[in-house]
């Protein structure tokens, strides 16, 4: 297992001539964490999408688990943006996760052996992230939290070595979130995981490395958040403003950004070891 | 009113109803799940066209518009997955093209055309045998093709996103669905005309979908209730002396407003209620 789940070297990519990407290069280690920030608009949605194959890079190298994107099929676990998913449509759970097994090209006929097959991967997928006894439920009449990790359950029922996750957090509520970065490192045990986001409170504990994209992705092989990673996440100008300004905290724990009056606060150094502190008493806005 | 079976006329009726029914639940549930019912009423309308076409040049109508239509709905799939951004507007210039060059082919073709009302608001008393067997046969190859194509087309259904990163052909699949979609409507325009196309292809469907517990399911159900609008309408068109087609759909609408009114299936316990009971019995 030598293989990095993701090489990219000198990738750009253009939509309608403007360049989105460029000088992107990654490499990124089997069972890594990594967290993707960066603003709306960055290109963290587009690298995913040319990770996933599903677009055509302008130019340089890309290598999924050793192979070229959309190459990977089964072997890549993925979850798009909490989807567009018509609250009433008809199928039930069990249904949905076994979507997860398409394949492309026309079905002559299905097995009775495979059918079951089938079922037993996605019951085994459902009991992992929780939902098994919801199997047989209408997906609508779960929570968006559940409805989300049934999505994660459809996402690595192929048994995939790498999952890409898209905003998994993005409008689900703050104890469903917990829930989900819980089971998203405990699948990190088995598998490499890189998550989107444009929500810096998910990067906790779980996460071990970030990448910042903004046209150009810079690596951190560590899950502190610096000012300089506010900075680039954010795609504001580092001298203009103090990265707690930036943000007005925002869902951001206060404790994990520095003082105002900090003489580190915008001069690019850490946020110490503090985010695992208790203490932080005097320090609420 | 069982004499009514008795004439030929009725019966032809009945089973124009019953196959046009069959893939309305079909395909009508596929279009209602991957919203394109704006897409379906431009198709509909402006497979008129092809009834012009075949009226000036003297060709048989049913096969001449169901190529016509197969051809402005592979069109206008490609407008909307090449244009997404305008893409109703130009499926709204094409619907009205589409009608337009119908009535001024048809205003071209000398003789006497009484027969054009009969496509705007259908004319199943009138179905010939021959219009059957080809409904039968436009049936059986939609029939087959969704079958063929079923976990794709129920994969692009739920999260095209999804379907695409697995390597589902969901652009062909986009355009397999105008097709069959344009086929349908042709069958359809017989039952009930090209302007009531659209209540049979969405009415049944939405009944269907909030009470179904998966795809099939709903296409079956949607089938169902196609059916039993398309024979009390019958029915009720030939005892009260109606317009048969606008009589099936107003038939639909009430059961759509009864179906409003009607309860919803109760939610399930919420899992918060559901989590305490076993820990409740256990203690």
């Amino acid at each position: 297992m030598n293989t990095p789940a993701i090489e990219i070297s000198n990738l750009w990519f253009a939509y309608d001539g403007v360049r989105v990407l460029e000088q992107v290069n990654l490499r990124l280690p089997a069972g890594d964490f990594l967290a993707v920030l960066g603003p709306n608009g960055g290109g963290k949605s587009t690298l995913l999408r040319l990770l996933l194959g599903l677009v055509k890079p302008g130019g340089g190298g890309i290598r999924v688990l050793g192979l070229p994107p959309g190459q990977a099929g089964g072997s890549i676990g993925f979850l798009p943006q909490f989807t567009a998913v018509s609250a009433s449509f008809p199928i039930t759970v069990l249904g949905a996760v076994l979507l997860g097994l398409v394949r492309p090209g026309v079905t002559w006929f299905q097995g009775g052996a495979e059918r079951k097959r089938e079922r037993e991967a996605a019951l085994t997928a459902l009991s992992r992230v929780g939902l098994a006894e919801h199997a047989g439920r209408r997906l609508s009449d779960l929570s968006g939290g559940q409805r989300q990790r049934v999505f994660i359950a459809r996402a690595i029922v192929s048994g995939p070595k790498l999952l890409l996750l898209d905003e998994p957090t993005a409008s689900v509520d703050g104890k469903s979130r917990q829930e989900l970065m819980a089971l998203l490192a405990e699948l990190n045990h088995d598998m490499t995981i890189v998550m989107v986001s444009h929500d810096m409170s998910t990067v906790d504990g779980c996460v071990k490395s970030i990448a910042c994209v903004n046209r150009t992705l810079h690596h951190h092989m560590d899950s502190r958040l610096t000012p300089l990673i506010f900075a680039q996440a954010t795609g504001a100008d580092l001298i203009a403003g103090c990265p707690v300004e930036l943000l007005a905290h925002g869902a951001v724990p206060h404790r994990v950004v520095l003082d105002h009056d900090s003489p580190d606060c915008c001069g690019g150094g850490h946020a110490h070891g503090e985010k695992t502190g208790s203490g932080d008493g005097g320090r609420t806005s | 009113m069982i004499e009514a079976l008795g004439y030929e006329f009725f019966r032809n009726a009945l089973y124009a109803g019953l196959l046009a029914s069959l893939i309305c639940g079909i395909i009508g549930s596929l279009v209602v799940v991957n919203r394109v019912v704006f897409l379906a009423g431009g198709v509909a309308h402006a497979s008129y066209g092809g009834v012009g076409l075949a009226f000036f040049f003297g060709l048989p109508v049913l096969p001449v518009t169901a190529g016509f239509s197969t051809l402005a709905a592979l069109g206008m799939a490609w407008v909307t997955l090449t244009s997404r951004e305008r893409a109703d507007t130009v499926i709204g210039v094409l619907w009205a093209a589409g009608m337009a060059l119908g009535i001024i082919l048809i205003d071209l073709t000398p003789g006497y055309n009484s027969d054009l009302m009969s496509y705007l608001f259908g004319s199943i008393l009138a179905v010939p045998d021959s219009d059957l067997w080809l409904m039968a046969g436009l049936s059986a190859a939609v029939l087959v093709l969704v079958a063929l194509f079923s976990r794709g087309l129920l994969a692009m259904s739920f999260d095209a996103e999804f379907a695409r990163s697995r390597g589902v052909p969901v652009r062909f699949l986009h355009f397999l669905l105008m097709g069959l979609t344009a086929l349908c409507v042709v069958m359809v325009i017989r039952v009930v005309g090209l302007i009531l196309v659209m209540a049979l292809l969405t009415i049944p469907p939405f009944m269907a979908e909030r009470r179904a517990r998966s795809l099939p399911g709903m296409m079956l159900l949607a089938g169902c209730l196609s059916a039993v609008f398309c024979i009390a309408g019958l029915y009720l068109s030939y005892a009260l002396d109606l317009t048969c087609g606008a009589t099936i759909i107003a038939v639909a609408c009430v059961g759509f407003v009864v179906s409003l009114a009607v309860p919803q299936r109760h939610r399930p316990v919420a899992p918060t209620q559901q989590g305490l009971l076993p820990n409740g019995s256990g203690a």
